[in-house]
């Protein structure tokens, strides 16, 4: 707009042309539009015909029926999966943005004072974040092998300290999944926290040091809150993803031992592929679309008002 | 400039702190490659034969030369590639006209198609494995090429917006007066203008591609036609104790790939990625 407003020659040379009319961009959206309707938009909307059916994967046209709701929200297990899922992303969740974000802090305050070892530790963490969750599964189950020659007992006892049962203990298994999930996603929140660092105005700091503020109060004054928009937004976006992980509690724990580590995306997809459920997954997907939605809303809702746009 | 004792009690802990996140996040892929290159007998031993006294390539053998892996690895390669192509042609319009036109509703349009990556992938494949298997499409590569799309497709946007919104509007409009229309003003100069922007979508959707593991679970059944991430699944689904060392080099080859691609890129992948979570 504005850079067709200053040049006083152009709108006339505009008129002449074929180029006169404010160009339609639908032509060009139309691939996206066509593609995301189609594999996204249309399953989404019979993801919530589904539930109010009985249908399953067994073929038969299946009968709307109003139960399903009812039953699948009203099965005794479900409350304990929630739990899971609970844990399972609140860990997750809270491990990734404040190791993402110390790692972040000194990883600047090292580049200032020209430390060593700054680069190799950003490329470490993000080859973790590269390895893909089946692998990352695959890789943590090597590791947290109960065997006396796994990764982490045997490193235990090398210590001389008595071995984990990270896998087959129920109270224990939930933390390892954990941290495997904190080891794959941390690098994530780092490079976010670390560009937001970048972004804040030096001036701010220089102001800070007249005042006379001591490194803990820029921290707390300066930096951390000129960082709540950033950490808001990739809270968001890795609790979303937290919540949606599967492939790395599949390849690790199958959901177990018994129902210890089975989150709601991996309920769901038990109940519509071994269990053949298609109107009880189909409920539990929206279940899971309620949650990313709600909690998006949440975090939003912290957000400064004219930060927004 | 002086050193204060301050500075250096905080140049040590900032040592100590990074030395204990390296150790973290580099143990799992230590381990990993140290159990590829052990001997059967070797594995057993545990951390004391962390540098294994005699090390071997036959468990990287082993899986290259079985019947199934090399399939694996080359299902995965033409899926992600196909799909991070396909990706791209169908972004790149969205992209310009998101770049380059004002229209009525664009900011909801564009938060519009960055909602649906919040939607779980589970959540579609519930309904597109019903539709994939009366199309028959079930066991077919271009089935599952499509979903693969349709789950890039979002982000490639947003990314290639971003990167066009960098080139001058001035460029567009001078082609304009010179009397190039819309197409090829887009064909002519955005895209070869926004070579690096392409390539680091095209990297980061290969990546994803090749770690893709649900899709393919669901969709492809037949052995020969599976890509790694699900090979990799059931290959360890196989495994016992015993033959831990020939998965730790299975999974080593299936990693590496996504990793070398990442590196070469690493500096544009970086700025893309960052550019969505900190402008809001």
């Amino acid at each position: 707009m504005s850079a067709r407003a200053v040049r006083p020659k152009l709108p006339f040379l505009w008129a002449t042309g074929r180029h006169n009319r404010v160009p339609s961009p639908y032509p060009w959206l139309m691939p996206v539009i066509l593609v995301m309707g189609l594999f996204y938009l249309y399953p989404v909307v019979d993801v919530f015909r589904y539930a109010f059916t009985d249908l399953t994967l067994l073929g038969g046209e299946g009968h709307y029926t109003l139960s399903t709701f009812g039953n699948v929200l009203m099965r005794p297990e479900l409350l304990q999966i929630l739990w899971v899922t609970f844990v399972f992303t609140a860990g997750s969740v809270l491990g990734q943005q404040v190791i993402g974000l110390a790692m972040a802090l000194v990883v600047v305050r090292s580049e200032k004072r020209h430390l060593f070892g700054t680069t190799i530790l950003r490329t470490t963490a993000l080859i973790a974040w590269v390895v893909p969750g089946i692998a990352g599964g695959i890789i943590w189950k090597m590791l947290f092998n109960e065997a006396p020659f796994g990764g982490l007992n045997s490193l235990l006892r090398l210590l001389g300290m008595a071995p984990v049962q990270w896998l087959s203990d129920p109270d224990v298994v939930m933390w390892s999944v954990v941290l495997s999930n904190v080891w794959r996603g941390t690098a994530f929140s780092m490079v976010v926290m670390y560009a937001a660092l970048k972004a804040i105005d030096p001036s701010l700091y220089e102001a800070a040091e007249v005042d006379g503020a001591s490194a803990r109060q820029k921290l707390f004054f300066v930096t951390l809150p000129q960082l709540r928009p950033a950490i808001l937004v990739n809270m968001i976006l890795i609790t979303i993803q937290t919540l949606n992980t599967f492939d790395a509690i599949i390849s690790l724990t199958g959901g177990g031992p018994g129902r210890a580590t089975e989150v709601l995306s991996l309920y769901t997809f038990n109940v519509v592929f071994r269990n053949y459920d298609l109107a009880a997954g189909s409920v539990l997907s929206i279940l899971m679309l309620v949650i990313s939605l709600g909690l998006a809303l949440v975090y939003a809702a912290f957000l400064p008002k004219d930060e927004k746009a | 400039m002086k050193l204060s004792t301050r500075d250096r009690l905080g140049d040590i802990l900032s040592y100590a702190f990074m030395a204990l996140m390296f150790v973290f996040f580099s143990w799992p892929l230590i381990w990993l490659l140290s159990m590829a290159l052990r001997t059967r007998k070797e594995v057993f031993l545990g951390v004391s034969r962390l540098i294994p006294k005699y090390p071997t390539l036959d468990n990287f053998v082993a899986v290259l030369t079985s019947s199934q892996f090399p399939h694996y690895l080359i299902n995965a390669l033409k899926l992600s590639c196909l799909s991070a192509i396909g990706c791209l042609i169908i972004a790149a319009p969205a992209a310009y006209a998101f770049s380059r036109f004002e229209f009525k509703g664009k900011s909801a349009w564009m938060l519009g198609i960055l909602a649906f990556q919040m939607i779980s992938p589970l959540v579609i494949m519930v309904p597109l494995y019903r539709y994939m298997s009366r199309l028959g499409l079930i066991d077919s590569h271009f089935g599952t090429i499509m979903v693969y799309i349709a789950l890039g497709v979002p982000m490639v946007t947003w990314l290639l917006k971003g990167f066009m919104d960098g080139i001058p509007r001035s460029l567009d409009e001078a082609a304009l007066i010179d009397g190039c229309n819309r197409l090829s003003v887009f064909v002519r100069i955005i895209l070869p203008l926004s070579t690096p922007g392409v390539a680091s979508a095209f990297i980061i959707t290969v990546i994803a591609g090749w770690s893709q593991f649900l899709v393919p679970f669901l969709l492809i059944t037949k052995d020969s036609l599976v890509p790694i991430g699900v090979g990799i699944f059931q290959y360890a689904g196989t495994q016992n104790d015993s033959s831990i060392q020939v998965l730790a080099a299975a999974c080593l080859i299936s990693v590496v790939p996504a990793i070398i691609a990442f590196l070469a890129l690493q500096r544009l992948i970086l700025s893309a990625m960052t550019a969505g979570a900190v402008k809001g």
